[in-house]
């Protein structure tokens, strides 16, 4: 039986990709097991991407009821001049309180485990390891242009603009924006066979925009994952509504001081995000509003119990050298692996 | 490769305005193929489109809406509520000039609530049943359309779910029962705002599918209340009728539908935007020289 686990979980990206495939199937189609009805889903208020217009998946994505109340709850009531109210208020809590009662346990692991978008990217991505296809990490000076988009996301996108709708400054169409660009939609409603959703509004020329613009990002990303690690993920709003509670989860990433850090790096080109803070830094700054759990950092680090993934005071994985070996015989830390024969190249260096 | 880009996406863009123009000639289109029907959007100041008995929506929000009644009388409207408190489970609503006013079962209590209204004259009993989705978290109406509510039913089976609802073109399963046992082999039948008439027929488990037919017609002029954030309804009605001891039931459950998606959606713009994407993204696919060393 320890022997059968062994083979089947060999190291703990096997674990997660096992934990992504079945969480896939319960944030897509996962409706056959929990229920038909929104209120027999899992949550209305899960930390992932798990698209409310997928009418066969088993729970919702966070950032629907947050539009939507925003929109026509505390826009509406701001509009018609009366007092923002508990009752007005209190919805926009209880999602907000629900949501948190499911990451204050698993936490950004939510992005690295469950989101099913950050599953479909992961495995777009291993096609494109697999094919020798080239593989674009996004430098260190350029990072800083790219973080700041997930929070203009969340506040532009989720919040500001539905709120702004809802007070019948913007137009109707910006009522649920980020629904409208979110990759997630198309791919898991496509995943379910239904293609209204990858079908342009055509009503007015504004929700054409808003479609238009959103069908362009999702085949950008599509095929933008062959040679770019976890592409949407670095703009998601979710890893930015995650980034501002992860302290509060019992899920985190530890890592120590250790004298051969500096040297070495690996972690950081392990990292899907490229995060170079794993590398450089320790403590709480190591654990970055980017990272999204995946531990792959402390899979590769070849230092004993200089990063762990921790749940309380447990820590659930710990590096170790000889894991690393182990690990590096596999895949080498940016997931390159041996291409498959079509693509290899000759000792010569052609292809 | 960057000329491609722009030479495509100008191409893209400049058919958007005639996708926009395409959308309103669909709507003309159908409105001509399917003859003189004459919509009422505003269910509140609607002509009744149907004899059947009918709960017809007539305005409202969150926290209460109105109902008509239509084609036949009732004093009280009765709300069964998909949960709460037992006291709140089932609770009779006054009719007052052939309107009834109805409300959750609770402040914020939301989801389905199903609403039905009796008549009972000469032997017949006619029933008028509808659904009311209240927009506030509550029970799933999953042990709601269990309930027995009276002696012939039509039950939604399932109901639409939130962000979904009936649409033209598309199947739906509804169950007949009497006295909660399901009716084989009975007829159900299906009459339309947009005037059209159809009759399915239960199978073994009382499961009678469907299909709402492709009718609406122009958009209508002055949107009212049967438009939903900027949503097009109309009304549609199902209706059986079931004679024991001399007696005829008539049960009609009526709701809305809307149009087909595709009415007001291109797949081929979808399609060509989403290629665009693909395309912007292949020089990324491109192996850098210093990459080949």
């Amino acid at each position: 039986m320890a022997e059968a686990m062994k083979s089947l979980f060999p190291t703990m990206s096997r674990v997660r990709l096992w934990v992504q495939i079945v969480m896939l199937f319960v944030t897509v189609w996962g409706a056959s097991v929990v229920g038909h009805y929104s209120a027999e889903k899992i949550s209305d208020a899960l930390p992932a991407l798990s698209c409310a217009y997928d009418t066969q998946n088993g729970g919702y994505c966070v950032l629907v009821p947050l539009q939507h109340q925003v929109h026509h709850r505390v826009g509406t009531a701001l509009v018609k001049a009366q007092e923002v109210t508990l009752k007005v208020l209190l919805p926009l809590a209880m999602t907000m309180l629900t949501f948190l009662a499911f990451f204050f346990v698993l936490g950004k692991a939510f992005c690295g485990w469950v989101c099913p978008l950050g599953t479909l990217q992961e495995l777009v991505q291993r096609v494109g390891r697999r094919f020798g296809l080239p593989l674009h990490a996004v430098a260190a000076d350029k990072l800083g242009r790219v973080r700041p988009v997930k929070w203009l996301m969340l506040l532009g996108l989720v919040l500001l603009l539905p709120l702004l709708t809802g007070m019948g400054v913007t137009a109707h169409e910006f009522g649920n924006p980020y629904c409208d660009v979110c990759p997630s939609r198309l791919a898991t409603t496509l995943l379910t066979g239904n293609t209204e959703e990858i079908a342009l509004k055509t009503q007015s020329p504004l929700a054409f925009a808003i479609g238009a613009l959103g069908n362009t990002l999702f085949g950008f990303i599509a095929v933008g994952a062959l040679a770019i690690r976890q592409p949407f993920c670095r703009i998601c709003p979710m890893l930015a509504l995650n980034a501002v509670f992860r302290h509060a989860s019992l899920a985190r990433l530890v890592k120590r001081q250790h004298d051969k850090c500096e040297k070495c790096g690996i972690c950081t080109k392990a990292c899907p995000m490229d995060i170079t803070e794993i590398h450089t830094e320790h403590g709480r700054k190591a654990y970055h509003d980017d990272c999204t759990l995946c531990g792959r950092c402390a899979e590769f680090c070849p230092d004993d119990d200089v990063i762990q993934v921790k749940l309380g005071p447990f820590a659930l994985f710990r590096s170790s050298r000889d894991y690393y070996k182990k690990r590096m015989t596999g895949e080498m830390p940016d997931g390159t692996v041996k291409p498959v024969r079509i693509v290899r190249k000759s000792p010569q260096g052609g292809a | 490769m960057p000329r491609i880009h722009c030479a495509l996406l100008c191409a893209l863009l400049a058919g958007a305005a005639q996708a926009h123009q395409g959308a309103h000639d669909v709507s003309g289109a159908v409105a001509e193929t399917n003859g003189p029907s004459s919509p009422h959007g505003d269910h509140g100041v609607a002509a009744a489109w149907s004899d059947h008995p009918m709960l017809l929506l007539a305005g409202g929000d969150r926290g209460e809406v109105a109902f008509r009644l239509s084609g036949f009388n009732a004093d009280h409207v009765t709300v069964f509520a998909p949960g709460g408190a037992p006291d709140r489970l089932e609770v009779d609503y006054p009719v007052e000039n052939g309107q009834v006013r109805i409300q959750p079962a609770a402040p914020m209590m939301g989801n389905y609530h199903w609403a039905q209204a009796r008549e009972e004259q000469d032997g017949a009993v006619r029933v008028a049943s509808t659904v009311q989705y209240f927009s506030n978290p509550g029970d799933a109406p999953t042990a709601l359309l269990t309930r027995l509510r009276s002696e012939l039913e039509i039950v939604p089976h399932p109901l639409p779910r939130e962000h979904s609802q009936y649409r033209e073109s598309e199947k739906w399963a509804f169950l007949v029962r009497w006295k909660g046992a399901p009716l084989a082999a009975h007829a159900l039948r299906l009459d339309t705002e947009y005037g059209s008439h159809s009759t399915a027929y239960t199978d073994d488990q009382g499961i009678a599918t469907v299909v709402l037919p492709r009718d609406f017609g122009v958009p209508k002029a002055a949107p009212g209340k049967a438009v939903a954030h900027g949503r097009e309804r109309a009304g549609f009605v199902l209706s059986t009728s079931h004679v024991e001891e001399g007696r005829t039931y008539l049960t009609a459950f009526n709701y809305t539908y809307a149009p087909e998606s595709q009415r007001s959606r291109s797949i081929a713009w979808g399609a060509a935007f989403g290629l665009l994407g693909m395309v912007a993204a292949v020089p990324l696919l491109r192996r850098k020289e210093n990459e080949n060393g």
